[in-house]
């Protein structure tokens, strides 16, 4: 363990340094993805204002407002870059640089996406959850935080950047036999994003939305935001949380698997 | 002007046959686009699904409502400049983005042409074909699909002042742009800053009665892109906010010339990243 610290290390650093100097970038960049909540967020009140009830399929109004800003603070924190490195790496051959050192691939890109992530946990993590939590105070006049979900949401997502880093690994060595990740990377986010709920609350999908339940997409942000609302019941936790970490597991195999099938046709041009 | 319409044909067809040469690229960025607002589409008809239309309401009472199709028709009209401005004028993104930060501005300022016509019309980006066409099957289909109380207060003669306007509702989009990819003159970098308020634009998508004022302001005056669909579109649908198409000139104008005036200023005090 502490050997995995002392190699990896450095890597990590890398990714904070790399972020701190693109902060003003990332920030921007923020804002304007911010903007498509907020967007959702007056579209859903004058949804809520034209219904009878005050609840659309177990939605209130206040509901929905935590799950649009939490489903978006999941995605940012469990958003991989991995495909694209990985995959950038083969198509220009600088994936052989990496290969001859004593490191493991994919765990050179963890490391040095975790180092990155220190520095958005900062900015995105703590002024979200304040502001939803300000939010549902003054709007239920009532501190709704639970704090032992809030740990259980913390795991949970934790487990999810772990799906979504593995997908996309396996994704980025596509790039041997697909040639292209730019249309089909915006086909692959289009597909994950609805299906993982994260633009309608797969609830609202009747028994189709029940079955995406299953699928390792939900596992990505649906069920950590639902832990976080405290719409799911003990058992229902225990169970799609071991369903993430069966997806986990399937996912770090697949990828080892893929990994030692694309290097046998890896070839360098020069480099 | 006619010399710079002939460049910008040759630039086209240049593109067209780069184009040839990636077939399956630009089939599967085309797929995705597709994709992605279908997806989009799909989520507006589950949240439809719920209710009867979308009100807009003060203190409880119904101010103002627009059914499904209308939504979807104000969604589809917002595609169409959009799109076009995206079909011509796609390169100033790369301007903010990398062209600046790589020190490849140097070859526009050495040609004998001017630099802003020379940095919009050097790509071609088809991809936009299926934003705009996207567009105008949301409008076909929504008005056949129209309960005709709907139907019925549309006047179609109302779409050739919109069409005339049109050309102002693109510059909105190619000022905006150009605006803040010449910021990239000082910073190297602001690609992000034209995301940021490119993003605003998904506020115009939905009827504009539904923001508080400060977001109505904003997208009407500040980043007019309320002005190139929901009030245009409205107009259509039911002859409501005239007043919005002589504004679109006016406010398309002076945002072409703050555009302008900061592209020069940024221009002057450009230097290279160099290599």
């Amino acid at each position: 363990m502490k050997r995995l610290i002392r190699i990896y290390k450095p890597f990590t650093r890398a990714g904070l340094l790399e972020m701190v100097t693109y902060r003003v970038n990332f920030l921007f960049f923020l804002l304007g993805e911010i903007m498509r909540c907020f967007v959702m967020f007056f579209v859903w009140k004058a949804v809520f204002d034209s219904s009878d009830s005050s609840t659309l399929y177990g939605f209130t109004y206040d509901n929905m407002v935590v799950y649009l800003f939490i489903t978006f603070l999941c995605g940012y924190i469990t958003y991989s870059d991995g495909s694209y490195a990985v995959g950038k790496e083969i198509l220009d051959g600088s994936i052989a640089m990496r290969m001859i050192k004593p490191v493991d691939f994919d765990m050179c890109f963890l490391f040095q996406e975790l180092g990155g992530k220190i520095l958005q946990l900062l900015i995105v993590f703590a002024p979200i959850t304040i502001g939803v939590e300000t939010y549902r105070w003054i709007a239920n006049g009532a501190f709704m935080m639970n704090v032992p979900m809030f740990f259980l949401f913390i795991l949970s997502l934790l487990l999810a950047y772990g799906i979504n880093f593995f997908f996309n690994v396996i994704y980025g060595f596509l790039a041997f036999y697909l040639k292209n990740l730019w249309g089909t990377g915006i086909i692959k986010n289009v597909i994950m994003d609805f299906l993982s709920g994260a633009t309608v609350p797969l609830a609202f999908m009747g028994s189709f939305g029940k079955a995406l339940g299953y699928l390792p997409f939900a596992s990505l942000s649906y069920t950590p935001v639902m832990i976080y609302m405290g719409m799911y019941s003990p058992l229902e936790i225990i169970f799609y949380m071991s369903l993430q970490l069966v997806w986990l597991v399937v996912f770090i195999v697949s990828s080892k698997l893929v990994l030692s099938s694309a290097m046998k046709r890896l070839v360098v041009h020069g480099g | 002007m006619m010399r710079y319409i002939r460049l910008h044909k040759i630039f086209i067809k240049q593109d067209l046959k780069k184009l040839m040469e990636y077939k399956v690229d630009f089939l599967l960025g085309a797929v995705g686009f597709l994709l992605e607002q279908a997806a989009q589409i799909l989520c507006l008809g589950i949240i439809f699904a719920g209710i009867p239309a979308l009100c807009y309401t003060v203190d409880g009472v119904v101010v103002d409502s627009w059914g499904f199709n209308e939504v979807l028709f104000i969604y589809g009209f917002s595609l169409i400049p959009k799109g076009i401005d995206h079909l011509f004028f796609d390169n100033l993104w790369g301007l903010g983005y990398w062209i600046v930060d790589k020190g490849d501005f140097d070859k526009y300022l050495t040609r004998p042409i001017n630099s802003w016509f020379y940095v919009l019309c050097e790509k071609f980006c088809v991809d936009a074909l299926g934003e705009i066409i996207i567009g105008i099957v949301l409008i076909i289909y929504s008005t056949l699909s129209m309960p005709a109380q709907v139907a019925d207060a549309i006047n179609w003669w109302r779409v050739l002042p919109v069409l005339a306007v049109m050309p102002f509702a693109i510059l909105i989009f190619t000022s905006i742009k150009t605006a803040t990819a010449a910021i990239s003159f000082w910073t190297k970098r602001s690609g992000h800053i034209t995301h940021m308020c490119y993003m605003t634009n998904e506020f115009a998508k939905y009827p504009t009665k539904i923001y508080n004022t400060f977001i109505k302001t904003a997208i009407t005056f500040v980043l007019p892109f309320a002005l190139t669909a929901y009030y245009p579109a409205i107009y259509i649908l039911r002859g409501e906010s005239v007043w919005s198409l002589p504004v679109t000139v006016l406010v398309s104008l002076a945002l072409f010339g703050i555009s302008q005036l900061i592209w020069y200023r940024g221009i002057s005090s450009y230097e290279s990243a160099g290599s």
